[in-house]
């Protein structure tokens, strides 16, 4: 450019200075971006990688919510997976009772009494694992407040609120247990059929046979609810895993948009100072002689 | 003719002429690292010689020796217009580009302490209420994050009031620079004027000048019109800043404060007729577009923010019940990113249920935290808005990385033409010291010859 123009000593010197400043800008960008470790620190340095970064991130966030609202239906589900797990063995219990009794014949009213009474503590141990809490809220009752779920006479007191966890996008698991689907409602209601049997186990062994059966159904709804909550507990761990596997994936992403490859940018440093060093040189050695150097 | 002694007034004008061109290199030399020196030349011109050929002419002789006609500073007009052009170029980009990026700053993304994560965060904890409706901790974590929100919202509207502010300071300071320097201008023409019409040269008053344009152009991008007696005229969009030995000064009017730019905007105004002054470029051009245009600009977008923010939220606040079963309130009040804050204090008024009747249900406080995805959405909004400022501070700083290739371009063309090179005025030096040295050996010959003709007697 300024082979046709006049030079001077002036003007050598400023395109010296010229080149040594864009030498030293781009040694102080590598620079800062080794020392910071990023290669994003204004959006202008990247408007494209500054939009996914940001969405990356608020993704990331949203995913590690995902994750601790998996972890907390899990609780729940774990909770009501122990609780109807440890009632079916009880109501198994109360099944057996009731079929000695009705073998029982009405011969022996003490042993009925004494069976009745076992029912009876059967029953009391159902209402309170029915009455099972997670973090202060019982598990079989809805939304409602308080911790239980069943008055002492099991007589359901929760509402038919449900508990849902967001764990994906779009997608709400109920991580609660309902409690009409899982003890039955009305006369077919499991805490009214064993005060049943332990009435007619009392009184009228004659009508045992019946209320096996509506025992019999009221296992079977438990179960189903069993396997209910088993899927559902199946649905949780696997968004949870992909949701967790998606974290890993976002921020290798993350790091790729807004991390330096460190070996690459340290080479360019190396590149840039030697760039430099080079400039400093050739200036020392450019604005040194002169004509006055040869004038004797 | 001429007379015996011609030879000695020849040789005379030679040692003048040689000792003022040696001069003119003294001065060259001098001012070798002078900010707006423009090397100066002796034009040397013979004098006498053989009149105009005509019928009864007489040939007079070789003539009478040589005289500096004029001592000329080489300065090229079209370069300099060039010149002045490139620096009103430079100084509204490097402006503007000093302009985003303290918009840049205050924005502060991509990271961990932008709005952008705020925001994630405070959704995160909708989620925490919903996960757990009947806990006041979680609510009062939520009202802490939204207020961390409102809070940030409110110190980037003061960080762009602050900056409205100084910026107005700046405009202030930089229009009584352009009436200053407009005022040195015109004095200088006056004193270009008289010395060029006295025959005196005035070299080093039309450098200063020149100079003091090549500000004026910075700051404002004005043009020149060179006038024949040596008067500059300065322009600015047509309309005369100085003309000959008469300023018109500038004057800033309109609001001093973010708040006020609408109803009152800053306009810059000819002091004398109020009519507003039109300034194509430089520096002053891109400080008030800063007060009139971007600073507004992206004063409103954040207050859209800040508006999308609060209406969404607090519509879907109103759509769920409190701890109590109360239907939800307002919760953010305000709807300007400088006074948008959260409108509850009570954890318990938190509106997470999406049925009424106190109880524990999450499902309103589920499907606010869903907001954070949702179309027309804060978030969407406040990505576009980031993604605006990026890509324009990034233009932004081509355009002037590129302005100033230009300017630098244009300054070492002014460089190369007007500067001093030593190497030729060392070069001057000898030829004229040669001269000099051949005109004392004439004095001598003459002498040394009429001593000849005296001793004949």
């Amino acid at each position: 450019m300024l082979t046709s123009m006049r030079v001077t000593e002036r003007s050598l010197a400023d395109a010296s200075m010229r080149g040594l400043q864009a030498n030293l800008n781009r040694l102080g960008t590598l620079q800062q971006q080794l020392s910071s470790g990023r290669l994003i620190s204004r959006p202008s340095d990247s408007p494209t990688g500054t939009i996914a970064a940001m969405q990356i991130r608020s993704d990331l966030r949203q995913l590690q919510q995902y994750g601790r609202n998996t972890d907390d239906g899990k609780g729940w589900l774990n909770s009501v997976d122990s609780a109807l797990t440890a009632s079916m063995d009880l109501v198994h219990q109360a099944r057996e009772k009731a079929l000695t009794g009705m073998s029982a014949g009405s011969s022996d009213q003490n042993a009925r009494d004494a069976l009745a009474a076992e029912v009876d503590r059967v029953r009391e141990t159902l209402i309170g694992l029915a009455n099972t809490n997670y973090l202060g809220r019982p598990v079989f009752g809805g939304t409602v407040t308080g911790t239980a779920a069943f008055d002492q006479n099991g007589v359901y007191v929760g509402d038919p609120g449900q508990v849902r966890r967001t764990v994906a996008p779009g997608i709400k698991v109920r991580v609660d247990s309902p409690a009409a689907n899982t003890y039955g409602s009305g006369p077919t209601q499991l805490f009214t059929v064993l005060a049943q049997v332990s009435a007619d186990l009392r009184g009228n062994p004659a009508a045992l046979g019946g209320d096996l059966d509506q025992i019999d159904t009221a296992t079977e709804l438990m179960q189903s609810q069993l396997s209910d909550v088993g899927a559902r507990y199946n649905q949780l761990v696997q968004l949870g895993q992909s949701a967790s596997d998606r974290v890993i994936q976002l921020q290798s992403n993350l790091s790729d948009v807004e991390d330096i490859d460190v070996p690459q940018t340290i080479m360019e440093l190396q590149l840039q100072q030697t760039a430099y060093q080079v400039a400093l040189g050739a200036t020392a050695k450019v604005i040194q002689p002169s004509l006055q150097d040869f004038l004797r | 003719m001429a007379s015996n002694f011609s030879g000695l007034s020849t040789a005379l004008t030679a040692l003048t002429a040689n000792r003022r061109g040696m001069d003119v290199s003294a001065q060259n030399i001098a001012n070798a690292n002078t900010e707006g020196y423009s090397r100066q030349r002796a034009d040397l011109e013979s004098l006498g010689g053989t009149a105009v050929p005509a019928l009864w002419s007489t040939y007079r002789g070789p003539g009478d020796g040589v005289m500096v006609a004029d001592i000329n500073r080489l300065r090229d007009a079209f370069l300099d217009a060039r010149n002045n052009a490139g620096h009103a170029g430079s100084g509204y980009l490097s402006n503007e580009q000093q302009l985003y990026g303290q918009l840049e700053q205050l924005v502060s993304e991509p990271g961990d302490q932008g709005l952008q994560a705020q925001l994630a965060d405070m959704w995160g904890a909708w989620h925490d209420v919903g996960n757990n409706p009947g806990d006041l901790a979680a609510r009062n974590a939520l009202l802490q994050q939204a207020t961390t929100i409102t809070n940030s919202l409110n110190s980037r509207h003061d960080g762009l009031s602050s900056l409205f502010t100084a910026t107005r300071d700046q405009l202030d300071a930089v229009v009584a620079d352009v009436n200053a320097t407009a005022a040195q201008i015109a004095q200088l023409n006056q004193a270009v004027v008289r010395a060029s019409g006295g025959g005196v040269p005035a070299n080093e008053l039309a450098d200063q000048r020149d100079k003091l344009v090549l500000h004026l152009a910075d700051l404002t991008g004005a043009t020149t019109l060179r006038q024949p007696n040596g008067g500059v005229d300065v322009l600015l969009g047509g309309a005369a800043l100085v003309s000959g030995q008469t300023v018109r000064n500038l004057t800033v009017t309109g609001a001093r404060a973010l708040d006020n730019q609408v109803t009152s905007p800053v306009s810059l105004q000819w002091q004398d007729t109020g009519t507003p002054a039109v300034i194509p470029s430089g520096q002053v051009s891109s400080v008030l577009q800063t007060l009139t245009t971007t600073v507004p600009y992206y004063s409103d977008q954040l207050d859209q923010i800040a508006a999308t923010l609060a209406s969404t939220v607090n519509t879907q606040h109103a759509a769920g019940y409190d701890l109590s079963g109360t239907g939800g309130g307002a919760f953010f009040t305000g709807t300007t990113a400088g006074l948008i804050g959260v409108a509850i204090t009570d954890p318990a008024l938190v509106a997470a249920a999406s049925t009424p009747g106190g109880n524990l249900d999450g499902g309103n406080a589920d499907a606010m935290a869903g907001l954070a995805t949702a179309a027309g959405g804060v978030d969407l909004a406040y990505r576009q808005l980031v993604a605006n400022l990026g890509v324009t501070t990034a233009s932004a700083n081509q355009r002037a990385a590129i302005q100033t290739t230009v300017t630098q371009n244009a300054g070492a063309a002014v460089a190369a033409a007007s500067g001093v090179s030593l190497d030729e005025e060392m070069t001057n030096m000898i030829t004229y010291q040669r001269g000099y040295e051949a005109a004392a050996r004439v004095v001598s010959t003459v002498d040394s010859m009429l001593g000849t003709l005296i001793n004949m007697i």
